[in-house]
């Protein structure tokens, strides 16, 4: 009688909580020890140096409709910071399915949520940094925040709910795949088709005829739009902030968040079974 | 009973005769190794393909407008050694993990020239850089890159990324034998990654704001793509060319004894 009820006092919540927490502390302390947290400040700031000084004049030049290119960019150097902070994550999910940690954790008892939600704690920890980090790096090169204060705040947290729901589905990628270098290799992909092909470098009228379709309608695309909507611009083209211009992006990130939560739920029961 | 005779050696085999054949084995054992790991040579020539196909469509249009000339002759060449420098730091890891699994300290026992697995390695490099380019540039001219300067120059212009890519290999094999592997890669990656936004392969050297232009105009890169370019679309080649010769020649006279001492201590690890 007393090991049950020991076992029911193991499972209360607040147990799990406690157990969510150490598992998030596994992960955040190191991170600031070895210096790893540094690669969060430091991608952003490469990635605003890396498009927009040689970029700035050649769009401008050319033309994008916003006051200034850093405006423009802005939303793009964001989605860069969370495509890092989510390719970290699956780097982390794929090294600890590896390591047998995942198969070690399904054997104690503790819900079979607490090792993917301190993974996610994780990766939300990382995604503030980078975030902060990347409006650093948009306010050095003259971004500004035009709309009221609830559309600066609707910006914050837009960006981290697309960090988590982008972290998400890469640790679910991860702790599928079990390798690290092949996920954070295969992961340059669609990096690299949604990142360019998106509306973050270049108006989508500014694309081949046979991508603008996919140029226009994508997710990135979608998130970028809702995100320089939000951000506002001096010249009144950012975009309106209504359920047009937000709905579709807030609904591929919840929709990915569903998903992939729902599918590592799935995974990790699979996995201790 | 039968016995089956031991081989035996009837003469001595490390001998500077037998140099060629052995880095000759040597060489396709490397290269059999890289074709069969389906994620290298994704990495190799997939993503650089990609890169290039989507830098072309995303900004093609707005850099050719700006330079007067279509980008394709900058990004053709950029692109093209931007695989080759990620081709070769991948070797690098290779060369890591050959060591950690003590496969360089088998090759050291055998009866081969102590040359071969130095040379053999130069050797792959070579081809597979030869590789990739002929791959890049086969996706260049299906979205209209042309060799305006005919054949001579054609030929002259592939010389280019293996000169350089064997300076660069050089670099990143002295440091990967004296370094860890982890920040080798950070560290190189993020490199190359500025050496490319910052090259006149991305936008025309006009483009870029005065406290940068020192850095685009000395940027090693900048001086093969622009021999690319003279010997693609035309323009000067003298001057770029003797540039990309310093810098690959020289990289190489510096990193080739390191790089050297370094092999052979990773042999006997």
């Amino acid at each position: 009688m007393q090991t049950t009820h020991e076992l029911a006092s193991d499972r209360a919540p607040t147990v799990a909580f406690l157990q969510w927490w150490v598992l998030a502390r596994r992960l955040i302390r190191p991170a600031w020890r070895t210096g790893e947290i540094f690669t969060a400040l430091l991608a952003p700031a490469v990635f605003t140096l890396g498009f927009y000084v040689p970029l700035n004049l050649v769009m401008t030049v050319y033309g994008h409709g916003l006051s200034s290119y850093a405006q423009f960019l802005m939303p793009m150097i964001v989605m860069q910071a969370v495509a890092f902070c989510a390719i970290s994550a699956a780097f982390r999910a794929a090294t600890d399915a590896r390591d047998g940690l995942d198969v070690r954790f399904a054997t104690l008892p503790m819900p079979r949520w607490v090792p993917f939600a301190a993974r996610i704690a994780m990766a939300a920890h990382r995604a503030v940094i980078a975030i902060g980090a990347a409006l650093v790096c948009g306010a050095v090169i003259g971004f500004r925040f035009y709309g009221s204060w609830w559309h600066t705040v609707g910006f914050l947290a837009f960006s981290l709910l697309i960090a988590t729901a982008l972290c998400c589905g890469a640790d679910l990628l991860g702790s599928m795949s079990a390798s690290p270098e092949a996920t954070t290799q295969i992961l340059v992909l669609p990096q690299l088709i949604f990142g360019m092909v998106s509306t973050g470098f270049a108006p989508a009228s500014q694309f081949p005829g046979w991508i603008q379709g996919f140029a226009r309608n994508q997710p990135v695309s979608q998130f970028v739009d809702g995100l320089r909507a939000l951000a506002g611009d001096s010249t009144g083209n950012a975009g309106a902030v209504d359920l047009a211009t937000l709905g579709p992006g807030l609904a591929w990130a919840f929709g990915l968040l569903v998903v992939g939560g729902g599918l590592s739920w799935r995974h990790a029961a699979r996995r201790s079974a | 009973m039968t016995t089956i005779p031991r081989p035996a050696a009837t003469r001595h085999t490390e001998s500077l005769r037998m140099l060629l054949p052995q880095t000759v084995i040597q060489t396709r054992r490397l290269l059999t190794r890289w074709g069969r790991d389906p994620l290298t040579v994704m990495q190799a020539l997939l993503f650089p393909a990609l890169l290039l196909v989507m830098l072309n469509a995303v900004l093609g249009k707005q850099v050719s407008s700006f330079a007067g000339a279509d980008a394709l002759y900058g990004t053709v060449p950029m692109v093209s050694l931007v695989g080759v420098m990620s081709g070769s730091l991948a070797g690098a890891v290779t060369l890591g993990r050959e060591r950690d699994q003590g496969l360089l300290s088998r090759f050291w026992v055998l009866p081969v020239h102590r040359a071969s697995g130095l040379l053999s390695r130069v050797l792959a490099e070579a081809v597979r850089i030869l590789v990739c380019t002929l791959v890049i540039f086969a996706v260049g001219i299906a979205l209209g890159f042309r060799f305006t300067q005919g054949l001579p120059a054609a030929i002259a212009l592939f010389a280019i990324p293996v000169l350089y890519g064997l300076g660069f290999a050089t670099m990143v094999t002295a440091l990967a034998v004296y370094t860890a592997k982890a920040a080798l890669v950070e560290f190189v990656s993020l490199g190359s990654s500025l050496l490319m936004f910052f090259s006149t392969g991305f936008v025309p050297l006009a483009a870029y704001p005065g406290w940068a232009r020192p850095i685009v105009e000395h940027n090693p890169l900048t001086h093969a793509i622009d021999t690319m370019r003279g010997l693609s679309l035309g323009g000067p080649v003298r001057d770029p060319l003797l540039a990309t010769l310093a810098w690959s020649l020289g990289a190489i006279a510096v990193f080739a004894v390191p790089a050297a001492i370094g092999f052979r201590r990773a042999s006997r690890y």
